[in-house]
């Protein structure tokens, strides 16, 4: 047995029992393994616990697939979404604060909420969920938004 | 065949150009990114909270806050392993919010049951790999997850890391002694 060569083997079996080794490296394992116990143990584990791998229920996918489609709202329920406090800003021509972690109040890793500019994601609750900034917006869509807000508000 | 491959049939669109779609508005890249992982996200979302309902409760929420936040996705990891980060970070949500309310159950009813065995636990697939799930379960909750994550999820160890929130190198020693661990149980 060889330290080197078992830690090599070491670090190439799960990607061996998983099938996802390009066939130089597959030869490594084959090789090595039927003369090394620990290694064949180790093999004959990982395996063990790849076979172990749970399913997931059948009905979770059809679960998840409905709720997918209300995780966004379409265009014309966004423009209504939009709080008092943007459509003011939207009003005076200013900017909304683009500090994504004041609008989105979960727990998901810090790189996720760097929102680029013209992305517009709003929760189904009507709360601005990304940085939603106007510049995207021809004219006419902003005059219909301006019409559609004084309109109902008369 | 490899995992991903399993789910990724040839010319299919990457995660990256799904996601992509999902941000201009086309819902059947989110739900094929959903078909993708949502099998990876329940293992993660059982290992950790280790029960069938809650897991899926778990699955749920993360997709909706993975696809909430999408517009900030970057693409510096792969979404796989930022959608299992979420995942873990949900279930661990799920953990807390779970372990209150057993102490409140304690303080107003007595002793609490141990945990009842899901369908989850009851699908595995023969003797031996029943007895490693359960051997898996003993393991401390990083060791477990790196050792199924590289094995049936086929993540890097760097990818490992982002998901428990440690080094590459922390991942990799996680495993190794998770294997280690894991061997002397079954034995
Ligand atoms: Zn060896």
């Amino acid at each position: 047995m060889n330290n080197e060569a078992c830690g090599t083997v070491r670090e190439l079996i799960p990607d061996f029992v998983g099938g996802r080794l390009a066939a130089t490296d597959v030869g490594v394992v084959e090789r090595h393994v039927p003369d090394c116990a620990e290694c064949a143990a180790e093999l004959a584990l990982a395996r063990v616990v790849l076979a172990s791998r749970l399913a997931p229920p059948p009905q979770l996918l059809e679960r998840l697939l409905r709720s997918v489609e209300s995780v966004r709202t379409q265009p014309a329920r966004t423009w209504w979404g939009i709080s008092a406090a943007a459509i003011a800003a939207l009003a005076l021509g200013i900017g909304i604060s683009s500090d994504p972690a004041a609008q989105i109040p979960v727990d998901v890793p810090g790189y996720a909420y760097e929102v680029e500019e013209g992305d517009i994601w709003l929760s189904d609750d009507g709360l601005v969920a990304g940085a939603p900034l106007f510049d995207g917006l021809s004219d006419d869509a902003l005059l219909q938004l301006l019409d559609e807000l004084s309109g109902g508000s008369a | 065949m490899s995992v991903r491959d399993e789910e990724r049939l040839g010319g299919d669109p990457s995660d990256l150009e799904l996601v992509h779609a999902g941000r201009s508005g086309d819902d059947s890249a989110l739900g094929e990114l959903v078909k993708r992982h949502h099998a990876a996200a329940y293992r993660v979302a059982v290992s950790l909270v280790n029960e069938d309902d809650v897991a899926q409760d778990v699955v749920q929420d993360a997709f909706i806050k993975a696809f909430r936040a999408l517009g900030g996705f970057r693409g510096d990891a792969s979404f796989r392993t930022w959608l299992l980060t979420i995942t873990a970070n949900e279930a661990r949500g799920a953990l807390r919010r779970s372990s209150r309310r057993k102490e409140t159950a304690l303080e107003d009813a007595g002793p609490v049951q141990s945990e009842a065995m899901g369908p989850a636990q009851a699908a595995v697939v023969s003797q031996e790999a029943g007895r490693a799930r359960a051997m898996l379960e003993r393991l401390p909750e990083k060791q477990r997850l790196s050792v199924s994550l590289r094995i049936e999820e086929g993540l890097s160890f760097k990818e490992i890391g982002e998901v428990i929130g440690s080094s590459e190198g922390a991942a990799r020693v996680n495993y190794f002694h998770g294997i280690r661990r894991l061997r002397e149980l079954m034995e």
